[in-house]
This record gives C-alpha cells, sequence and structure tokens, in this order.
C-alpha cells in the first residue's frame, strides 16, 4: 500500500510542523502514511448534516459550580 | 503459597488467617525472583509496601479496617503520579521525575487501605510499545516471557497474571487496559467515561483517556473499582453522580439479560483466531442456557470507530507533546515518537471532522443497541505474539475491538475465554451502557465463574530453558541467580542483531573500510 503523498510532499509536512526528522525517519514514516489516509477519508467524506455538531461540546455553567 | 485473589485473600485477612504483612513478603519475595525475566516492575518499592501491611495489620488487629481492600498488595501503572516516588511514563523524558502529589484514584487506593508495592512498566507514555530503546526494558507475557503482553498497561498485565500483585491499575485509551488483560488471561474493566478520576495520572489523549483496575477475577475488578470510582472536580470530565456497588449483582445468573453480537467485527472486519471464536460461542451457550436472550446486531463497522480514534488520539497526544516532540524528538522511543508524529502532520479540520464523527458513531450506537443490555465481542483477535515480532504499524493497519468503547465511553471489559494452540490466552470483550458497571460485572462474573479459566495460573520461568543449556554445552557453570539478568542480555542482543540486519544497499560499505585521508 503506497501513500497518495508524494515523499516531498510528505516531508515538507513534517516540516511544516515544525519537527526535524532524518531523511532516514521521513523515509520510515511515509510509506505508514497511507494507514493513515484511508482514515481521513473514512472521517472526512460522510456528506454528514452542516449542523452536524463535534463531540466536544462543553457547558459554560461548569465553571461557575455553586453560584448558577 | 500461590498468590490469592483480592476477595479470597481479603477474606482471609478479615478472619485473621492471613497476615497482610505476610501476603506482602510473598508478593515481594515472588516479583524480586522473577522480574528479571518479566520486567513487569520499574520499580519497586518494598519498604513502602511494609509500612503499608504494618499499618494495615495494626488497622486489623484494633478491629479499625479500613475495608475489604486493606492489607492488598497492589501496584500502579508509572503514568499514575505517586507522590515522593518516581514517576517516569517508562521514558527517558521523565526519568527521575518525582511528583509532590498522589493521583487522586492512588490516593484512593491508599485510603482503603491497599500496599503499594511499587511502579508499573507502560508502553511509554501509555502509547509506544514494545520499545527496546527505553531505560527500561518491556514487560513480558507471564505465561511465556519471550511473548508480547500487550499495552499500554503492560507490566500491570504481567505482574498480576505472574501473581506479583493481586491488583494494579490500568489506563486505556484505545485498549490499553483490555489489551493486556486479554493477552495475559487476567481481567481488566475500563470503566465508563468519567467514572474514574484521571486527576494525576499522566494524559495521552484527554478526551479518551479512562483509568480503571486490572486483576486476577471479575469481582477483584469489581472490589478495586468500589474503590478508584467517584467525582473528583479536578478532573474536568468527572461524572457527579453516585457510585453503585459494583458487587451488587456478582454471582447471579444472567436471566433476562439481552447480549448484543456484532458477529461483524470478528467475523469480517478482523476475523479471529478459532481460539477466540470459540470463547465468543462459548458465552453465548453460557448466558443462553441461564436464560439471557442473544441478539445480532449490525454496528458501523471497527475501521469506523478506530478512524475517529485514532485522528482524536494522536492529535491530542502531539498537542501534549509538542514541545518536546520539536526539541527531544530522538529521546523519545522509535515507536513513540513515529505514532506520535502523525499527530502533527492532520489539518484542523480532520480532528474537527473526527469529533463530528464520534458524535455520529456514539449516536448510532445507541440507536443499534436500544434494549439491549451488553454487547459481546472479542478481546484481541488471537493469541499474543512473539514479543520480537510485533508490527511496527500493526495498530494501524487492523482495527482493534476495544476502540468503539473509548469512542463512545461505555464500560468494557476482558476477560479470559481460555487458550490457543501457543498456550497463551485469549479473551472475550463485554460492554455495557454508560454507567452500567453493575450489569457488565454481572454479565462477566457468570462466564468466569461457569467457565475453568481462573483455576490456571502460569507457571514462571525464571529464564527460558535455552539459556542454561547453551550455557552448558558451552562449558561454563553459571550461578543460577546471574541467569535471569543475562537472558535479559541475550535476548535484547538478539533483538538489536535483527534491526542490524536490516535491509541497505549491496553497495554500502562497512565503516571498517578506513581511509586515512579524505578522498584517499
Amino acid at each position: 500500500m503506497k501513500p497518495n503523498i508524494s515523499r516531498e510532499d510528505f516531508e515538507a509536512l513534517v516540516r511544516r510542523a515544525g519537527l526535524t526528522l532524518s531523511p532516514a525517519q521521513i523515509d520510515g514514516l511515509h510509506p505508514a502514511w497511507a494507514h493513515v489516509e484511508q482514515m481521513l477519508a473514512r472521517i472526512r467524506t460522510h456528506g454528514r448534516d452542516r449542523a452536524a455538531e463535534p463531540a466536544h461540546t462543553f457547558n459554560p455553567a461548569e465553571f461557575f459550580a455553586g453560584e448558577i | 503459597m500461590q498468590t490469592p485473589t483480592i476477595a479470597e485473600a481479603s477474606a482471609l485477612i478479615a478472619a485473621r488467617k492471613l497476615s497482610p504483612v505476610e501476603l506482602t513478603q510473598h508478593c515481594l519475595d515472588r516479583a524480586t525472583a522473577h522480574n528479571a525475566t518479566y520486567h513487569a516492575f520499574i520499580a519497586m518499592t518494598p519498604e513502602r509496601a511494609m509500612d503499608d501491611a504494618k499499618a494495615a495489620e495494626a488497622r486489623l488487629m484494633a478491629g479499625n479496617s479500613a475495608g475489604p481492600l486493606d492489607g492488598i498488595p497492589i501496584a500502579h501503572k508509572d503514568i499514575y503520579g505517586t507522590r515522593g516516588i518516581a514517576t517516569t511514563a517508562h521514558s527517558k523524558l521523565l526519568e527521575g521525575w518525582v511528583p509532590t502529589e498522589d493521583a487522586t484514584t492512588v490516593t484512593k487506593l491508599a485510603e482503603a487501605g491497599t500496599v503499594m508495592l511499587g511502579k508499573l512498566a507502560t508502553h511509554e507514555f501509555a502509547f509506544g510499545g514494545p520499545s527496546f530503546d527505553l531505560p527500561w526494558p518491556p514487560a513480558r507475557n507471564p505465561w511465556n516471557p519471550e511473548y508480547f503482553t500487550s499495552g499500554s498497561s503492560s507490566g500491570t498485565g504481567a505482574a498480576v497474571g505472574a501473581g506479583f500483585i493481586l491488583g494494579g491499575t490500568g489506563s486505556d485509551t484505545g485498549g490499553s487496559i483490555r489489551g493486556p488483560a486479554s493477552l495475559c488471561g487476567i481481567a481488566g474493566i475500563k470503566p465508563t467515561y468519567g467514572l474514574c478520576s484521571r486527576a494525576g495520572i499522566l494524559p495521552l489523549a484527554f478526551s479518551l483517556d479512562h483509568a480503571g483496575p486490572m486483576a486476577w477475577t471479575v469481582r477483584d475488578c469489581a472490589m478495586l473499582l468500589q474503590a478508584m470510582a467517584g467525582y473528583d472536580a479536578k478532573d474536568c470530565a468527572s461524572a457527579n453522580r453516585p457510585v453503585p456497588d459494583f458487587s451488587a449483582m456478582l454471582g447471579r445468573d444472567v436471566k433476562g439479560l439481552r447480549v448484543g453480537v456484532p458477529r461483524h467485527w470478528h467475523e469480517t472486519d478482523n476475523p479471529v483466531e478459532p481460539a477466540v471464536q470459540a470463547g465468543i460461542d462459548e458465552a453465548i451457550a453460557i448466558w443462553r442456557a441461564q436464560g439471557a436472550e442473544i441478539i445480532d446486531v449490525v454496528l458501523p463497522s471497527l475501521q469506523e470507530y478506530q478512524a475517529a480514534n485514532f485522528v482524536i488520539l494522536v492529535t491530542e497526544a502531539f498537542t501534549l507533546h509538542e514541545p518536546w516532540m520539536k526539541t527531544r524528538f530522538n529521546d523519545y522511543g522509535e515507536l513513540l515518537r513515529d505514532r506520535m508524529v502523525f499527530g502533527a502532520l492532520m489539518a484542523a479540520t480532520d480532528y474537527a471532522q473526527a469529533l463530528r464523527r464520534r458524535r455520529e458513531l456514539c449516536a448510532i450506537t445507541a440507536e443499534r443497541t436500544k434494549g439491549i443490555d451488553i454487547l459481546l465481542t472479542a478481546g484481541n483477535a488471537g493469541e499474543a505474539p512473539r514479543i520480537d515480532s510485533v508490527p511496527k504499524w500493526g495498530n494501524l493497519a487492523k482495527p482493534g475491538f476495544t476502540n468503539p468503547f473509548n469512542l463512545t465511553g461505555w464500560p468494557a471489559m476482558c476477560v479470559c475465554s481460555g487458550f490457543g494452540p501457543n498456550g497463551l490466552p485469549v479473551a472475550i470483550q463485554i460492554a455495557a451502557k454508560p454507567f452500567q458497571e453493575v450489569t457488565l460485572f454481572q454479565a462477566a462474573d457468570a462466564f468466569e465463574q461457569a467457565t475453568p479459566y481462573r483455576k490456571t495460573r502460569p507457571t514462571l520461568s525464571a529464564v527460558p530453558s535455552s539459556i542454561p543449556k547453551g550455557l552448558a554445552e558451552a562449558g561454563l557453570n553459571f550461578p543460577h541467580s546471574d541467569l535471569a539478568g543475562l537472558a535479559d542480555v541475550v535476548r535484547d542482543l538478539g533483538i538489536g542483531a535483527k534491526a542490524l540486519k536490516g535491509d541497505r544497499p549491496y553497495y554500502e560499505e562497512p565503516a571498517a573500510a578506513l581511509r586515512l585521508k579524505p578522498g584517499a
């Protein structure tokens, strides 16, 4: 299984993230990115409703315990 | 003396037929004799343990018992903060770090009277493992030290399985309690998200992290969870609700319970080995015979849960580790740093989409399990692999059976359901609706009581048999006490040698091609 992203573009992602990896480390990680691409495709392509909220919505009242 | 279960020891201690001091000494002796083979402990705290045990004994003699866990030897995964005792996360980055406070759950277990024997091995920061490039070696399977424990609560799985302790703590972000419980042949529960405080435990991914107990039996897990559970204002995800009696339904059959079985998970999404399938079939037969109703359910594929769980996990984990990942990348073990890098490479929208997918999956799972009390699936696809052949990207290539319950927050536990062709344990996984741990324990205990798997303990080996045989053939006569340490060296040399054999171009020169002058 090969990733869709080229090795050069993958290296650019690493650099953009501020990480300093050796060429050998990038060579080792690039093929494994194919697994991640498959997962990203699963979460990106569900045609969900625009109003579908994420699971991390929070309760603002929790910061005012006993006050409100 | 065989290491008793917590329930057995508790009854004997209460009846003054077993001294906490004697029990603690038994555990310390057993761990001291065998830890060099199994590496379950990063650090043992024998003085603290004996102080705790003597204090427990004094309470008992004064008729002032702290409860059913008084005098019970346990230990903590080394991401649980322990005041005055180094907490390393099994990582060079925290080597020597000594917290000034106990984790909330450490305090609760201490207040319940438990005896702390030390700190247990973990996959580095509860994520990467098994790693051979860390300051401490990885824990090894108590049923055969050549095999993997799973992780990340690897030391707890090994120590409980080996009978070094009666119970211990673990954490679970994608399966880190249930994985080692499965492969080490013990019981382990990931409680409902929010039931046990994570305050003082080194986090991996805040929205997926769970704390929970591991022990030899379901009943023992219920006893430990009773002490660990409860609201804690220091954990913003802590659930402020009453804690039920987790042992209330133990010993009952499961008549009337409705058991959902998502067969496609273990038949097509990640097909399991026959021994695992046999355990699932046995659980169905036992529960059906007791009067439970078995119902096939169709849920989203394991891959769907895995994708959302992975994206959320690595993104949140990288967020926490970003400063060190940028400045001390090579101080992490290879497995952790290579897995965590991916968290830096995704877009912010990927994280938000994963959270939206999480809500959808929670809703779908709830909708399709209406009227169902518990779900039954596999704990792991098969027996443990050899520790030196764990695939680096195995957690990405195949979806785990545990991820759905981190993502949804449902309580889930793994219990031993037999043994595979290599003589290593396999496990079923049982899950219940949020905060329905009482029902979960009821079903798991009913299975455990109806099967013989808790009667077999692993036979510990001090050293692999090949070591003394090889030494004898070489005419070397080592004292037995040195062999365990030697065995470690031999094993690690073997793994190192394997790594050195890696693919490289045929024309690559060895370093021995000495050149006296550049270009000469």
